[in-house]
């Protein structure tokens, strides 16, 4: 494996850009959805149909790990606050619609919205 | 090696205290292998591994939680071999490249973990950028370490 260091870095480099790309695709053209699954350790917690939320309301996920305080709003869903060590998850904002899940860790907490596909046959 | 634990060991308790600097879980700077990776070379593979056992451990007890433990544990052995097969096969001053190697290796077993963990598919949408920042950040800590090494080599030890 004789390759020049410039080479190596040209090629690292379009490595970043090429994931950075394909991260920006997936977070931001997603298709929407409406459906906001809580779910803590693979298991569902909650499951909210965001189209249907009137009023903002917020309610904290108990879990033996630790808890995250969850605000719902019309359309939208995010972590206002929590007791985890790196608070990611209040960091990460809003979320609108499928893509990126929101993810605490050490709380084996996921927060999903369902991509429009899987609720084609409802 | 017992003054590598335990640099890397204030490296990652340290490095636990900052506050992440983008919004998404996994990523961060890995300082603390720098010390796994000069291990390798002014010691031996065995020893690097032990340094970075001992670290996992300890840095678990210090600084983070059982779920850390696992992340930082699988995440950092796979880099670790990463080294350990790359080691003869690079020459010397490209460590920064088995650095990058190893950097993405470890967030990709990051990865393997927490899908395990979570046991949810979404969470893959995350690959990416823990590639991307294991490139970066590999670089870094890769040119550090080469510093790293250069330096305490001088000291004749």
């Amino acid at each position: 494996m004789k390759m020049s260091t410039k080479k190596l870095i040209i090629i690292l480099a379009a490595a970043v850009i090429v994931c950075l790309a394909v991260w920006f695709v997936i977070a931001r053209l997603a298709p929407g959805g409406v459906t906001a699954v809580v779910s803590v350790d693979g298991v569902e917690y909650r499951r909210i149909d965001l189209s249907k939320v009137k009023e903002p309301f917020e309610f904290t996920v108990e879990t033996k790990y630790g808890s995250n305080t969850v605000l719902v709003e019309p359309g939208a869903i995010s972590v206002s606050s929590a007791d985890c060590p790196d608070k990611i998850c209040v960091h990460m904002g809003r979320l609108t619609g499928a893509g990126v899940p929101i993810v605490c860790m050490p709380h084996r907490l996921v927060i999903e919205i369902e991509g429009e596909e899987l609720d084609a046959w409802s | 090696m017992a003054v590598l634990t335990a640099a890397a060991l204030i490296i990652f308790i340290i490095e636990a205290q900052i506050p992440p600097l983008v919004p998404v879980p996994g990523v961060k700077l890995g300082l603390a292998n720098i010390m796994t990776l000069t291990a390798v070379y002014l010691l031996s593979r065995k020893e690097a591994g032990l340094v970075l056992l001992m670290r996992v451990i300890l840095g678990a007890v210090f600084a983070g939680s059982p779920s850390t433990f696992l992340f930082s544990a699988f995440g950092g052995l796979l880099a670790w071999l990463v080294m350990c097969l790359l080691k003869d096969r690079v020459s010397e001053s490209r460590i920064w490249l088995i650095s990058v190697i190893a950097a993405v290796a470890h967030n990709i077993g990051q990865m393997i973990v927490c899908m395990l963990v979570v046991k949810t598919p979404g969470i893959l949408a995350y690959l990416p950028v823990l590639i991307a920042s294991g490139i970066i950040t590999g670089t870094f800590t890769g040119i550090a370490a080469l510093y790293l090494i250069r330096a305490v080599r001088k000291m004749k030890l």
